[in-house]
Order: structure tokens, then sequence, then C-alpha cells
């Protein structure tokens, strides 16, 4: 397999952090644009859970941001563990891409945490979103060229994938809700378009680096990336199945609907924590086509 | 709209993108070679690579090796072993970040015939 870097201990330590970081930062931006989506939609008890929930994944994305200093460090070391509290070795990291990385990240992921207070609190957290989206196009392979579309893409494809996998939760809390058939099918009208711009962003940014479709086949990026999208489709089906067939089904309110509908977010759920586990460890261990 | 005219430019120029961080390098003695004797030890790249570990191992201990290029950034790294290397297999490994922020590293081998 071309373009694949060996994976020792800390290296897989590097990609559950990478994962654990990924899902902290959408469900921060995605709690704070569901706050903002279904601000007159939702119940007060949703919307509460939303910013609830962004908070904490605030709060743990800044502790996995400064976790994942130590593990960079430790890894450029060649020292081990020894490495992570290396000076010197912060230091490089600092230096590198992922020190203006991290300063985006921890601006935005702090900006988020005002998402509690009324108001001017939810437009800190809306910027803060946004800059938690930029921040991932200040490292990695988002710096080659062209460089301004790779940063507009990802940009693009964090936003659309926060607003979906921030939802998930507070859809599944609105199902108990006396409103909550409303917001569950204004959330398939949303996401039906999130959904199109996070496919064409995401096969945009694959393209610009693969190169080619051959490429996907015979390297590692390839193959990861393939995996990756084959758990997209199964997320796409469920989640096609809870808007053509599930929500409908509890507007009519047939038995066992709601049940149902909570069962296939939670199985929703689970597939994004796949998603983020594969995604973390084409970005890690695997170089892009293009680059090899 | 704006998306469909995001792909079609992400289309375009597709053949533009560059390599994001260093390709493969030539290293003297090259990879797999059988030598007679070394006096330096070096690696090319063609993007700037901070070296931050080397080691060189013979089949059974560590040797002695001297840097002669710093931490820096570099698109040549040169270092020296302190003592003759005896006949026998040698490797080389190093670490260090490329100019992106990955963590990169890597190996070669050589020989050292009498």
């Amino acid at each position: 397999m071309t373009g694949l870097a060996p994976i020792d201990g800390l290296a897989a330590l590097a990609i559950v952090a990478k994962a654990v970081g990924y899902g902290a930062a959408l469900l921060a931006m995605g709690g704070v644009l569901f706050s903002f989506v279904f601000a007159k939609r939702a119940e007060a008890s949703v919307l509460r859970l939303a910013r609830q929930l962004a908070v904490g994944a605030a709060l743990v994305g800044l502790a996995v941001l400064a976790g994942r200093f130590g593990i960079r460090a430790a890894r450029i070391s060649g020292m081990g563990f020894e490495g992570a509290t290396d000076p010197m070795m912060l230091g490089f990291v600092w230096e590198s891409p992922l020190g203006t990385a991290a300063i985006w990240r921890g601006f935005g992921e702090l900006a988020i945490l005002t998402v509690v207070v009324p108001r001017i609190g939810q437009w800190i957290a809306l910027v803060g979103s946004l800059a938690v989206a930029i921040s991932f196009a200040q490292v990695g392979h988002a710096l080659g060229d062209p460089r301004l579309v790779l940063a507009v893409l990802i940009v693009l494809h964090l936003l659309t994938a926060a607003l979906w996998v921030g939802a998930l939760l507070p859809l599944r809390r609105a199902a108990l809700t006396p409103s909550g058939v409303d917001v569950l099918h204004h959330f398939g009208n949303v996401a039906a378009f999130g959904v199109a711009a996070l496919i064409l962003a995401g096969t945009a940014l694959a393209w610009l680096l693969s190169g080619s479709l051959t490429a996907l086949f015979g390297t590692a990026y390839g193959v990861g990336l393939l995996l990756k999208v084959a758990i997209v489709a199964v997320l796409l089906g469920f989640a096609a199945f809870n808007k053509v067939r599930l929500v409908p089904a509890m507007r009519a309110e047939k038995p066992g609907a709601t049940h149902a509908l909570r069962r296939s977010i939670s199985v929703e759920m689970l597939a994004v924590v796949l998603i983020l586990l594969a995604t973390a460890t084409i970005t890690s261990v695997t170089t892009p086509p293009v680059s090899l | 709209m704006i998306k469909q005219f995001l792909l079609c430019l992400a289309v375009a120029i597709a053949p533009m993108v560059a390599a994001a961080h260093s390709k493969s390098e030539a290293t003297t003695p090259a990879d797999g070679a059988t030598v007679t004797e070394v006096s330096e030890l070096s690696m090319r790249f063609d993007d700037p690579m901070r070296i931050i570990s080397v080691t060189l191992t013979a089949t059974d201990d560590d040797i002695e090796i001297e840097r002669e290029t710093g931490m820096e950034p570099t698109t040549e790294f040169r270092a020296v072993p302190l003592e003759e290397l005896a006949p026998g297999s040698y490797r080389f490994d190093w670490r260090g970040m490329a100019s992106d922020g990955h963590p990169m590293q890597g190996s070669f081998s050589f020989t050292v015939a009498e």
C-alpha cells in the first residue's frame, strides 16, 4: 500500500485524539448552528440542550487541543512520551501550522462558550464557529495550492457537517416534545441542502487531493477515503429513511414511530463516530496521491 | 449556483495542486547500497524538513554520529560518523516534521564491505 506511514502507539493515540478533537469541534459548531436555525421552532428545552452540548464540546475541544500538542511533540521528538513536555519540541510544534490552527481553534472554542449568554453571546458564538471551521484550513494538505479554493471548500464541508452532527442529539430530544415533528420536518428540508453542499465540497476536496480516480484504488489515502465514503453512504441511507418514512410516520402518529426514529438517530451517531475515526486516520498516516 | 461554480473552479485548477510536504529523498549512501567507506551521511528533500532525531544502528548497537545540520528546516541534511564504520549492515533512522506540520519519519540501510 503506497503512502501509508508506520502506525506506532503514539500515532494511534494521535489518531484517537484527533478524532475526538474533530467530534468536539463539530458538536461545538453544530450546537451553535442548531440554536440559530431552530431558535423559533424548537422548544426551550431542546435549544438549551443544543447550547449545553456546544459548551461541553468546546471545553473538551480545548482540552484535546492541548493534549494534541504534547502528542505531536512526542511524535516528532523520537524520545517517546518524554518528548511531550520537551520545551524545544513544543516550540517546534507551536511554530508549525498546528500552532496557527490552534490559535484559530482555541479562540473559536472559547468564543463558543458564550453561547449561553442571550443575544450578543449567540453572535459571538457564531463567529467562534466560523473561526473553528477556518482553523481546519490552516493545517496539513489544506495548505497546498490552490489554497483559497481548498480553504473555502474545507470551511463549507466543516460547517455543513457540523450542522448535521450537532443536530443529532437535540433532534433525538425534540422527538419527545410536542413541536418535535415540525422541528424534524424542518431539519429534513434544511439538511437536504446542507448534505448536498457537504457532499459537493467533500468530493471537490477529494478530487483536488487525489488528482485521479485510479489513485483512489492504489493508495492508502484512496482506500481510507473509499471506506469513509461507504460509511457516509450508510449514514445517508438512515437519514433519508428518517426523512421519507419515520418523520411522516410520526406526523401520522403511528405507534412506535417516535421510538424507531430515536433509535435510528442513535445509529447515525455511531456512524458519525466511525466516520471521524476514518477521517482522523486518513489525515494522520496517509499521504494524498497528489503529494506522493 | 455558488457551489457549482466552486466545483467547476476546483476541477479546472486541480492539476495545479502542489505537494504539501517533502517526497522521498535521495540519500548518501543510497538505500540498499554496498560501499567500502562512509565519510558522510546525507539526505536531500524537495521541501524543507526539520530533522529532529537521527540514529545510526549497526547490527547490534548504536553508532555515534555528529550532525553537521542543525534543527532548522532544511532541504539537505548532513551528518558524519564519529568512528570508521566496520564492515557490516547499518540502518539510519530519522524523525522530524514537514513544513506543513506533519510528523515525518524514515530510514535507509546500507552495507559496508571490506
